[in-house]
C-alpha cells in the first residue's frame, strides 16, 4: 500500500515531507524577509520604519570592492579545487594501479572543519610557518601569503578542503561508471589521452560541474577562513556583513543586512547560472 | 623525497614514474597542511627557523585544558548529535515522500529542501538573530534549529539517492506475508537503509560539529563550542601549541566516526565499491 498514485498517496507524501519542509520554509523565509526588511529600513531597532535604499548606498564603496573580491576568491579556489579534485578522483579510481591511499586521504580531509583548516594553513604558510622553514626561507624573505594582497592562504584553504570534496563526488560517479567504458575504449585501441578526453572527462563533467558549483557558492558565503587568514581591508562580503551587523553603531546594522542580501542574491544567481550550464551539459553529453 | 627516490630505484617506465610523482604531489597536497598541527601539538618550544620543534612537551595540552577544551568538546559533541538526531529522520521522511509517494510539485519541494545549500549561513544567522531574540527562543535552541535546517539538504540528498536505488520488492513481500506497517519499518525498511542512514547522520553531525559562524552570531557567546574556542585562540598570537591541540581535538572524533561509518557517498549506494 505504499505509494499508490492517487489522492491518498499524495496526502501521505505531503504528511511525510512536511516535518522537513516546515522548518526549512520558516527559517529561510523568516531570515530572508527580516534581512530584506532591515536592509530597506522597515525594521529599525530604534525609530520609525521608513522605506529607504540608504543601507545599500551607504556602504557602496565597500560593496564595490567586496563583490569582485568575494567572486575572485570563490572562482580561484573553485578552479584549483576542481583541477586537483579531478586528479585525485582519477588516481583513486584508475583502472591500473588504483591509489587507495589518495582515496582514503581525500575522504579523511572532508570532515576537517574549515576553521581547523584555516588554523592549519596559518601555521603552514605564515612567514614563520612550517613551509618557509621547510624550504629554508627566512621570514623576512617570505611573501605575505597570510593577510597579504593576494589572499593566498584563504584561497589555499578553500582549494584544499574543496578539492577533497570534489574528489569524493567525482570519484563516486567515476567508480560506478567509467571502468567498463574505459576498458572498451582501450580494447578498441584508444590511447591514454584519447580515453581521458572522450570517455572519462565527459563522464565526470556533470559531477565535476555540480561539485564545483556547490564549492563556489560555499566559498562565496563562508565567513571564518577569510576572517582568520585575510587582511583588514578590503573585506570580502561575509566579513563585511558580519562586521557591520555586529557593530556597536546601530546605524550600521541595516547596512550589514544589505550586504547579506547582496551575498544571498549573488549565491542564488550563481546557482541559477550553474544549473543552466549543467542542463546544457547533460543535453549535450 | 626519500619515498620517491626509493621507488625510482625500481626502474619503472617514464609514464609510470610521472604518475608516481604526480601522486606523491597529490598526497603532499592533502597531508602537508596537517603536519604543522601535529608538530605544534607536542611542541613546547619551536622558534624559527628550526624545521622541527626544539623542545617537546605538553604545554599545548595544558593550555587547551585550561582554556576549557573538555567542556567545549562536550558542547560540540552534543550540538553535532542534536543536529544528526533531528535532521536524519526528517530527511528520511522527506526522501521517502519524494521517492515512494507522489508529492505535489516534487521539483519545487526538492528545490525548497535544498535551498539552505545556496544561502550563506551567515546571512541566515544575521537575518534571524534579532527575530529569535524577540521571540525569546533560547540561544542554544536557535543554533540547533538553524543548523538542522542547514543539514537537511545533505540528509535528504543521501537518503533520496539510497531509496531510489533500493528494491521495493522486499517491503511488498513482507506486507503480502502479513507484516504490520511497524514490522515492515523495523524489519525491512530501516535495515535496508541503515548504511545510508549512518552516512546521512554522519554528514548532519559534521554540520553541527564544524559550525563556527552560526554558533558565533546566534549563540550569543553563551554556547562556546570547540570551533569558537579555536577561533579565539587562533586570532591571538603566541599560542600555536594550544591551537594545534584544540584543532586536533576537532579533527580526530569525526575521523574516528568516518572509520566506523565508511565513506558516506559510497555506503549510501548500498555498500558497493
Amino acid at each position: 500500500m505504499s505509494g499508490p498514485p492517487g489522492a491518498r498517496g499524495r496526502r501521505t507524501g505531503l504528511l511525510l515531507v512536511l516535518p522537513a519542509l516546515v522548518p526549512v520554509v520558516a527559517v529561510v523565509g523568516a531570515a530572508l524577509t527580516s534581512a530584506l526588511l532591515a536592509a530597506l529600513g522597515l525594521a529599525p531597532l530604534v525609530g520609525e520604519p521608513r522605506l529607504t535604499g540608504a543601507a545599500f548606498t551607504a556602504p557602496a564603496d565597500q560593496l564595490a570592492s567586496a563583490v569582485p573580491l568575494s567572486l575572485a576568491i570563490a572562482a580561484a579556489a573553485t578552479a584549483a579545487a576542481a583541477a586537483v579534485g579531478l586528479a585525485l578522483a582519477l588516481a583513486a579510481v584508475a583502472t591500473a594501479r588504483r591509489s587507495r591511499l589518495l582515496g582514503a586521504l581525500s575522504a579523511a580531509t572532508v570532515p576537517v572543519p574549515h576553521l581547523v583548516g584555516a588554523a592549519a594553513m596559518g601555521l603552514l604558510l605564515a612567514d614563520a610557518g612550517f613551509l618557509p622553514r621547510l624550504l629554508g626561507v627566512a621570514p623576512e624573505d617570505w611573501p605575505a601569503l597570510v593577510g597579504g594582497r593576494w589572499w593566498v592562504a584563504v584561497v589555499a584553504e578553500y582549494a584544499w578542503k574543496e578539492s577533497a570534496f570534489v574528489a569524493l563526488v567525482v570519484g563516486g560517479v567515476l567508480a560506478s561508471r567509467s571502468r567498463s567504458y574505459g576498458e572498451t575504449a582501450a580494447v578498441l585501441g584508444a590511447g591514454r589521452w584519447a580515453r581521458f578526453r572522450t570517455v572519462t572527462l565527459p563522464l565526470a563533467a556533470p559531477a565535476l560541474g555540480a561539485a564545483s558549483a556547490i564549492s563556489f557558492v560555499y566559498v562565496l558565503g563562508s565567513y571564518e577562513v577569510a576572517a582568520l587568514l585575510g587582511r583588514a581591508a578590503p573585506e570580502p562580503l561575509p566579513v563585511l556583513a558580519v562586521r557591520l551587523s555586529t557593530s556597536i553603531d546601530l546605524a550600521a546594522r541595516p547596512q550589514g543586512a544589505a550586504v547579506a542580501v547582496v551575498t544571498a542574491g549573488l549565491a542564488l544567481l550563481a546557482v541559477v547560472l550553474a544549473l543552466r550550464a549543467l542542463r546544457r551539459l547533460a543535453a549535450w553529453g | 623525497m626519500g619515498l620517491i627516490g626509493r621507488r625510482a630505484a625500481a626502474r619503472p617506465g617514464r609514464a609510470v614514474l610521472a604518475t608516481r610523482l604526480g601522486r606523491a604531489v597529490l598526497a603532499a597536497w592533502l597531508v602537508l597542511p596537517l603536519v604543522p598541527l601535529l608538530l605544534w601539538a607536542v611542541a613546547d618550544r619551536w622558534s624559527a627557523p628550526a624545521v622541527l620543534p626544539q623542545e617537546l612537551g605538553t604545554d599545548g595540552l595544558r593550555d587547551a585544558l585550561a582554556a576549557g577544551g573538555p567542556a567545549a568538546l562536550a558542547r560540540s559533541t552534543a550540538l553535532g548529535a542534536a543536529v544528526a538526531v533531528l535532521a536524519t529522520p526528517l530527511g528520511a521522511l522527506a526522501a521517502r515522500a519524494l521517492v515512494v509517494h507522489r508529492v505535489p510539485r516534487p521539483g519545487a519541494v526538492l528545490a525548497v529542501l535544498l535551498s539552505p545549500l545556496v544561502l550563506p549561513p551567515f546571512a541566515v544567522a544575521l537575518g534571524l538573530d534579532v527575530l529569535l531574540l524577540r521571540l525569546r527562543v533560547p540561544a542554544t535552541a536557535g543554533v540547533v534549529l538553524l543548523l538542522t535546517v542547514a543539514a537537511l539538504p545533505y540528509t535528504t540528498i543521501v537518503l533520496r539517492a539510497a531509496l531510489a536505488a533500493q528494491d521495493r520488492g522486499f517491503e511488498e513481500e513482507a506486507r503480502t506475508l502479513g507484516a504490520t506497517p511497524w514490522q515492515v519499518l523495523r524489519g525491512v525498511q530501516v535495515p535496508l537503509l541503515a548504511p545510508a542512514l549512518a552516512g546521512a547522520a554522519f554528514l548532519a553531525f559534521l554540520v553541527g560539529w564544524s559550525d563556527y559562524v552560526v554558533t558565533l552570531l546566534v549563540g550569543g557567546g553563551r554556547l562556546v563550542t570547540l570551533p569558537l574556542l579555536i577561533g579565539s585562540a587562533a586570532s591571538a598570537t603566541g599560542n600555536e601549541a594550544q591551537v594545534a591541540v584544540l584543532s586536533l581535538t576537532a579533527v580526530l572524533p569525526p575521523l574516528a566516526l568516518l572509520a566506523l561509518v565508511g565513506v558516506p557517498g559510497r555506503r549510501a549506494r548500498g555498500g558497493r565499491r
